[in-house]
């Protein structure tokens, strides 16, 4: 039974190791379940209604025209299950004014009247969509009439048609976020698309025939029947729930993300717990050594002491849950325009439930090892004056081990991914148990560093004071700091090579789909001859006879072997690639075969497990082609250069449909005079102004850092935490030392300038630490992933390290203001009872 | 008679507990000179600890003056009489009050230390090995038996040469061997360096020993108070 008094009076006398604890808790749970609850609502908005997002129950996609045996397929489904239908063709291209000067790259989707079959493209007239959207009328995106200087009624040119301006898109279900779009959107009627002339083949148009069923819950069946009938590799059937969308991968990713984070911020919470609760109990050793003595057995004490830990881990995991809230009530001013505007951000009993449960469970694994050591403290001790009271050490392991494995169950269920979940947690494990090393490496050279100033060297002593969590403290700060200040490396690098310092010669035009016989009129438009590479689309089917497995390649974070490839040929190398694997790109002399020779490039080699030798099966135009790895290619310059996954000899390809692609360097005001000489010689060409997208993902990359910057300074408060946990842990023995050094005739000045370069060594220690790793670790992702050169930015080295020493030395002297001011003798009158 | 080195007048020292005064120290007055060997005595509870924090300057009197080498410290703050206490007095306390993140040498150097003597080093040798620890100057607090600890603490008291040494029942956590043998020393150390010991105590032989005995009853001398 418990003593609620014993409970309220223990918590009563707490102080300021419970708040520390509950501020611990609440830590550790309020990121956790601001992204959960963030999570549910993207799952909400985007996922549960995607029926919008995709247009339909039933999606089907191609880069080709719809083969026959599938438009058949759906005419039967049609008529049999009263299915509605609308279709859609997609593409880029470049429009411009029917009289004013200016060009524009966009983003056009021509739709047939029925479109959209969920949801509604609502307009800023007001007036419904499909009444709007007839023969010869298009509705734009707000941007573009702002960009070229347009107004409603004016009149646009698309490819070879000229189409009048009717009203502009308020909302378009389609595409929710508009960040990761090259152009704006313009909607145009299916009736202008052979005007228009921009379907051309090979061009990277898409094809889609939307469904609505009259029971949607059908779909699935429906799509199987139709995929039976689809051509392999070209045309995709999926349903709304499984489709692919660039803003569910991109939520996908950055939550998943975003989980790494807050799951570390609750691993290093739960070592402030550990330690806030274990200076708790430290103050309590006499209550609960007295408490043996007179009788009270290790069940009770260790009862009443988990109901008090459980009090306050549930205070803790209410105000974790209500800061969770708050945190995501920020979520609007900190994602921006990332953030799907419709995407209503509410709080579930569900969300509440789930943080408050995650809480408690975080609060009754992280405090079983200070709990379990109640055991340890016996009532001898009491004489003794010695009250520290050791575990053995298999049941410290058996605790640890209990954390991991509560950990790893946590990582797997945010990340809903077995495998990753497991990769991350080792990942994680091993970067802090690097860290660990290195911050005993670096104490253990500390503590033999022979130091002539008297403070300094008390400093250092008191680093090494029993119950001094200072391996954890800079385990923690270094970690933490580490992985903000890798961040930050990142964003410098990536900004620095692909916008600061885009790279004088790299192409800053790209064009796509010009066509056999416009070489000479695009040479004539931009002025000069230019590099053209041609392009074949082509897709992957199988890899030495097993077949890519589509569902599973959409799942991929990184590039999908299931899309649409642009395949090329040439004879020859690149001036930016080298031959990493084979002698030269294909074999000197062979023998006559069905099976062609094909170049692969070493990241797709490496996302796919290829090797030379290995036979990919690829499908041009709907026809399969047996072809053999014989090179793997590697390049020497950054992705701004043209490259090609797949090279083909031109015998093998010369033959097929295929387009150009020019990728060139022009002076930059001259880009978008050159730009609309193209698209008036050349419709039908699509040009990219890539100086301008570059840009763009320059605003984008600074977005998504300011994001993971935000979350990651929850780190650094839970190092801040364990800083302050310390401090109290360690009251009476800091009280203890202060009160000598006074009595012996040390000043409060002598006394503070202790406590400031202690505090002051955990600081650059910290730093210097979290730097090391830092550079490495943003070194290995430029030069491993990313592939870009790396540099330093000493300026954030040194704020970082000066802002860590500032805090730290700031918040142990605050904390320890109160021991420093108090008297020498009052310390002796209580050791004298 | 030699000049007097503490000087203290109607001294008192109340306690507020709760919303109750509780006097502690009443109407003390006590001239002690330089060389004397004084001890307080009285029973549990009498004051003897906290007329050695008040007249030592680790503790404020509620009324009256202190006077230590000449000066006055009774209004002195806590950083001014840091230096005075590095200087002028030695502590010995029962429970030895070492730093525990130091070895004995250095808790020995620590005063000289902080005075920036630079001779802290040989001093503290020194002294460790009149009392017998040269070998034990190495280890650490928690290394040391309970008499060792004390030699420690009597050698950390006199590393400045202070004219004035406090001690509170330095024997109180010793054995009875033990205790002879700190006495002894601490009597020795005492008349080779000329110091005046104040030391508060229960123990009548160590009483028999001093040049003068000043009893506390309830807070008051009741007997020694003229030099």
């Amino acid at each position: 039974m418990i003593q609620v008094r014993f409970v309220l009076r223990e918590l009563r006398y707490g102080g300021a190791q419970a708040l520390t604890f509950i501020l611990c808790v609440a830590l550790s749970i309020a990121t956790l379940t601001a992204l959960n609850s963030f999570r549910s609502d993207v799952h909400r908005s985007l996922l549960n209604d995607a029926q919008k997002l995709h247009g339909g129950d039933v999606i089907i996609h191609s880069h080709y025209p719809i083969s026959e045996p599938l438009e058949q397929a759906v005419r039967d489904i049609q008529s049999r299950a009263g299915a509605d239908l609308a279709r859609v063709y997609g593409f880029n291209s470049v429009v411009r004014p029917e009289v004013a000067d200016g060009s524009l790259f966009v983003n056009i989707m021509a739709v047939a009247p029925g479109y959209p079959l969920y949801g509604s493209v609502d307009l800023a007239s007001g007036r419904p969509f499909g009444e709007v959207l007839q023969a010869g009328a298009v509705v734009v995106a707000p941007e573009v009439l702002s960009r070229l200087s347009l107004r409603i009624g004016d009149r646009l040119r698309i490819g070879t048609a000229v189409l009048t301006i009717v009203d502009t898109i308020d909302y378009d279900p389609s595409r929710p976020v508009s960040i990761f779009s090259l152009g704006p959107r313009i909607f145009t009627s299916t009736g202008d698309l052979e005007q228009m002339g921009l379907l051309g083949v090979g061009s990277r148009s898409h094809y889609e025939i939307l469904l609505r069923l009259p029971e949607p819950e059908q779909a699935r069946k429906i799509a199987e029947t139709l995929s039976r009938v689809a051509t392999a590799g070209q045309e995709r059937v999926e349903t709304a729930t499984t489709a692919r969308s660039q803003v569910k991968r991109f939520f996908d990713n950055m939550l998943f993300f975003l989980s790494f984070i807050s799951i570390f911020t609750l691993l290093l919470s739960g070592i402030g717990m550990q330690s806030s609760l274990s200076a708790l109990l430290r103050q309590k050793q006499y209550t609960i050594a007295i408490g043996k003595t007179v009788g009270a057995t290790y069940r009770f004490l260790l009862l009443h002491y988990l109901a008090l830990t459980m009090l306050l881990g549930l205070i803790g995991a209410i105000a974790g849950v209500l800061a969770g809230l708050i945190i995501k009530s920020t979520f609007p001013l900190l994602f921006g325009e990332i953030i799907p505007a419709e995407l209503m951000l509410g709080v579930t009993i569900g969300d509440l439930v789930e943080g408050m449960l995650i809480g408690l469970l975080v609060v009754v694994l992280f405090s079983s090892l200070p709990l379990y050591r109640i055991a340890a403290i016996r009532p001898v001790a009491l004489l003794r004056l010695d009250l520290t009271g050791n575990v053995g050490k298999p049941a410290t392991y058996l605790l640890a081990a209990l954390v991991v494995v509560f950990l790893a169950l946590l990582v797997v269920r945010q990340l809903e991914d077995v495998q990753t979940g497991l990769v991350f947690m080792l990942g994680c494990l091993g970067f802090i148990a690097i860290i660990f090393l290195l911050t005993s490496l670096v104490l253990r050279l500390l503590r033999a560093l022979p130091v002539g100033n008297l403070a300094m060297r008390q400093a250092f002593r008191s680093l090494f004071r029993p119950g001094n969590a200072t391996r954890s403290i800079i385990v923690t700060l270094a970690s933490a700091l580490s992985v903000l200040l890798t961040i930050f490396l990142l964003e410098f690098n990536l900004v620095a090579s692909f916008i600061t310092s885009y790279p004088k010669d790299a192409p800053n035009l790209f064009s796509l789909d010009i066509q056999r016989g416009q070489q000479e009129a695009f040479f004539a438009a931009v002025g000069k001859e230019a590099e053209l590479f041609p392009v074949v689309r082509g897709r992957l089917l199988s890899i030495n006879g097993e077949a890519i497995d589509y569902e599973r390649e959409n799942q991929r974070r990184s590039d999908s072997l299931a899309r649409e490839f642009n395949l090329t040929y040439r004879d020859t190398l690149l001036d930016d690639e080298i031959i990493v694997r084979g002698e030269r790109l294909f074999e000197a002399s062979r023998p006559a075969s069905d099976v062609v020779e094909v170049s692969v490039l070493d990241t797709i080699a490496e996302i796919g497990d290829i090797d030379l030798g290995d036979r990919l099966v690829f499908s041009i135009q709907g026809l399969p082609m047996t072809a053999e790895v014989t090179s793997i290619r590697s390049r020497t310059k950054s992705k701004l250069y043209p490259f090609f996954y797949f090279v083909f000899a031109e015998e093998v390809l010369a033959a097929a449909p295929h387009t150009f692609f020019a990728a060139l360097h022009l002076e930059r005001d001259a880009i978008d005079e050159t730009i609309t000489r193209i698209v008036t010689a050349l419709p039908n060409v699509s040009t990219l102004n890539v100086a301008d997208t570059v840009v763009r993902l320059g605003e984008l990359i600074d977005r998504l850092a300011r994001v993971i910057t935000f979350f990651s300074l929850f780190s650094i408060v839970a190092g801040c935490l364990i800083l302050i946990g310390s401090v109290l842990a360690t009251r009476l023995e800091r009280i203890r030392d202060c009160a000598y050094y006074k009595i012996v005739g040390g000043t409060t000045r002598f006394v503070l300038s202790i406590t400031v370069y202690e505090n002051l060594l955990l600081g650059m220690t910290s730093s210097i630490l979290a730097a090391a790793v830092a550079i490495v670790s943003s070194w290995l992702i430029c030069s491993a992933w990313f592939n870009i050169a790396f540099r330093l930015h000493g300026g954030a080295l040194v704020i970082m390290a000066l802002t860590t020493c500032a805090a730290v030395v700031g918040i142990g002297l605050i904390s320890s203001l109160s021991i420093v001011r108090q008297k020498p003798v009052t310390f002796l009158y209580r050791q004298n009872g | 008679m030699t000049a007097a080195i503490l000087v203290s007048s109607r001294l008192s020292k109340t306690y507020q507990i709760g919303g109750r005064q509780l006097p502690v120290l009443s109407d003390i007055s006590l001239t002690v000179s330089r060389g004397e060997f004084v001890v307080i005595t009285g029973n549990s509870g009498s004051g003897k600890t906290t007329l050695l924090s008040v007249l030592s300057g680790l503790d404020r009197p509620s009324s009256g003056t202190i006077r230590l080498a000449d000066r006055d410290i009774t209004e002195l703050s806590e950083d001014e009489l840091a230096p005075l206490r590095n200087e002028l007095i030695g502590f010995v306390f029962q429970a030895f009050h070492l730093i525990p993140s130091l070895n004995a040498l250095e808790n020995v150097m620590f005063p000289a230390e902080l005075k920036k003597d630079p001779a802290a080093g040989d001093k503290a040798t020194r002294l460790l090995e009149r009392v017998g620890l040269s070998m034990r100057r190495q280890h650490m607090v928690s290394e040391l038996s309970g008499g060792e600890k004390q030699r420690v603490a009597i050698c950390r008291a006199l590393i400045n040469d202070p004219p004035l040494v406090f001690a509170d029942e330095p024997t109180g956590n010793l054995d009875s061997t033990n205790s002879r043998e700190i006495m002894s020393l601490l009597l020795e150390l005492q008349r080779e360096r000329d110091a005046t010991l104040v030391l508060a105590t229960h123990s009548r032989e160590i009483a028999r020993q001093a040049d003068r005995e000043v009893r506390l009853a309830d807070g008051r001398l009741v007997s020694g108070e003229a030099s």
